[in-house]
């Protein structure tokens, strides 16, 4: 079933580790993705899970976007 | 490096590859003055990380909870530095200490947010399941074929999936409700949730599989 609205409405993937599993690693993930690195082969589990999770998806391109705009404070004083 | 408690209760070596994530953790272990800077320094930059998410989301958000948003980002940010005191053994230093922090501020701004939002609508779970797909669905799914699999999948909701399964790939399959009300609503959380809703989606594709549904809409 390639069809994308079926795909969307019944896609699921064996290797999806799930939102905890995912989340767990989200940072690592997106620090590989703003590094350039290919992170297909080496997050595939965290990109099946993004495909399929609306809300875990939301939240790891909103974590992208924090990290590309918001620099972190250096002076920890 | 620094040793953490393993879950076993051994030490297990963490990896900070940068000196700034081990300052970090070292102040926030730490108590006094040094512990007080940092977890306001932190709060500072969580209130950022969460408004810019609010701000990203803020066109999809209704007009009515705009006027909230800056509470909600300060809000996730207290929330999200709770989290992090809790969790900070569980920080491995495979990616920067403000990396791994923020994903709890964006955690919790995300859940507040869509929780706000949909806190005086309904679920609703109805049978008209047919017609939304067939309301969604692209001009192909018109053909015999697509009214067919419709049939297919609207008779397999209903005779493979337990209650539960029912309502879940109802509301985040088909009515996109967030995964994070569904949760709320059901006393459960988001992993369990999507569990639920994993688990529907292929009995229902297996159903569809063993009537003869193949890749395409035709069998």
């Amino acid at each position: 079933m390639k069809d994308p609205f079926f795909d969307r409405l019944l896609g699921t993937d064996d290797i999806d580790p799930g939102c905890e599993a995912g989340f767990a690693i989200m940072e690592q993930y997106a620090e590989a993705v703003l590094r350039g690195e290919d992170v297909a082969l080496t997050y595939a589990g965290v990109l099946a899970h993004l495909r399929n999770c609306p809300d875990c998806r939301e939240d790891t391109e909103g974590l992208l976007a924090a990290l590309r705009d918001i620099e972190p404070p250096s002076d920890l004083g | 490096m620094l040793e953490m408690p393993g879950g076993d209760g051994e030490s297990s070596a963490v990896n900070l590859a940068d000196t700034e994530s081990e300052t970090w953790i070292r102040n926030l272990r730490s108590e006094g003055v040094d512990r007080e800077r940092a977890v306001s320094r932190l709060h500072g930059f969580l209130v950022r990380v969460a408004a810019h998410e609010a701000s990203r989301r803020r066109p999809t958000i209704p007009e009515a909870v705009h006027a909230e948003l800056s509470d909600l980002s300060v809000q996730a940010a207290s929330d999200a530095i709770m989290a992090i005191t809790r969790k900070l053994d569980t920080f491995r230093g495979e990616a920067r200490f403000t990396t791994w922090a923020s994903k709890f501020a964006i955690l919790e701004l995300s859940t507040g947010l869509r929780r706000r939002i949909w806190r005086s609508r309904a679920v609703v779970s109805d049978d008209s399941i047919a017609e939304r797909l067939a309301d969604g669905t692209p001009s192909a799914l018109d053909a015999m074929e697509g009214r067919e699999l419709v049939a297919a999948l609207t008779r397999a909701i209903e005779t493979e999936l337990t209650s539960h399964q029912r309502l879940v790939f109802r509301s985040a399959a088909l009515e996109d409700v967030p995964i994070d009300v569904l949760a709320e609503r059901t006393g459960s959380s988001r992993g369990a949730i999507y569990k639920t809703l994993h688990d529907a989606r292929r009995r229902l594709r297996t159903s569809l599989m063993d009537q003869g549904y193949r890749e395409g809409r035709t069998r």
